[in-house]
């Protein structure tokens, strides 16, 4: 899978790996931004209050 | 024969690296709750709490404005500076690095008010993780609650490690369940124990034990002034 990725990618090596940084940043920015906000609420694990539910 | 083995060997190595990344989007989702949440909601919380001080310093006395929020709560206890308290304790309003008081489904008393019981929530970890020491208060500890013109100073008097999240009794008015039978003017720390989950709640109880008025310099009651 990412074996196929590396190969895919244009360049040399350098130009692969800077590439392959850019890629990984960009797939923790779209995690930090819009996944994890939306997946933590439908986790039980920062509940703070006591209520009747 | 040897085709056939090289394809096993492709689909275990595809699917060794999906475990891979499944362990990394999960350390990452760790990072994400107990350090990013943090620097957002602090972030939020400092400008939020310098709006409310500014409208503190640019009107004069007046009515109780309850949407920027009430005021601060100090506890020198959990070693947290102070945490802005506003209306409601919707995760909106909590993951903004403050402490909501309850509006359901038991509506919290205002310090103010002549009894009842003021009844607050946060966070226990990310977010702010306002409420994160919460363990470390003992009974007598000084819990105290700055608004624009008055110093409430608070003492603990009971804590209760662990509870079920639907006992909703812990925010009565006169807190039964904290040993007190008579009308006062209580406070109750609410947030989610054991730490990093939220499978129980944990209660600290505090009763009014003075008010001071806020002077011109805005000097912090004894309790605050070892900080």
């Amino acid at each position: 899978m990412y074996g196929w990725i590396w190969r895919h990618l244009p360049g040399n090596a350098w130009m692969r790996a800077l590439i392959s940084l850019v890629l990984v940043l960009a797939v923790v920015y779209v995690l930090f931004q819009y996944v994890f906000p939306w997946a933590e609420p439908l986790l039980p694990f920062n509940d703070v209050t006591v209520d009747g539910q | 024969m040897a085709r056939a083995r090289s394809r096993i060997a492709g689909v275990i190595s595809v699917f060794g690296e999906l475990l891979i990344t499944a362990g990394v989007l999960m350390g990452l989702f760790v990072v994400y709750s107990l350090w990013w949440t943090n620097v957002l909601a602090d972030r939020e919380a400092d400008k939020q709490g310098n709006e409310v001080r500014d409208h503190w310093a640019a009107s004069g006395p007046g009515a109780l404005d309850t949407k920027d929020g009430i005021g601060f709560l100090h506890v020198p206890a959990m070693k947290n500076g102070e945490v802005l308290v506003k209306k409601g304790t919707d995760p909106a309003t909590l993951n903004n690095g403050v402490a909501g008081y309850y509006t359901e489904p038991v509506k919290s008393a205002l310090p103010a008010d002549k009894q009842g019981n003021f009844t607050l929530a946060a966070h226990r970890d990310g977010h702010g993780a306002k409420f994160h020491n919460i363990h470390k208060l003992k009974n007598g500890d000084a819990i105290v609650f700055e608004t624009k013109d008055t110093w409430y100073v608070y003492k603990v008097y009971k804590t209760l490690p662990e509870t079920s999240k639907y006992n909703v009794d812990v925010l009565k008015p006169v807190p039964k369940e904290s040993g007190r039978t008579k009308p006062g003017r209580y406070i109750t720390l609410t947030t989610c124990t054991p730490m990093y989950t939220s499978d129980y709640r944990f209660i600290v109880w505090g009763e009014l034990e003075r008010m001071e008025k806020v002077d011109a310099e805005r000097t912090p009651p004894a309790e605050l002034a070892a900080q």
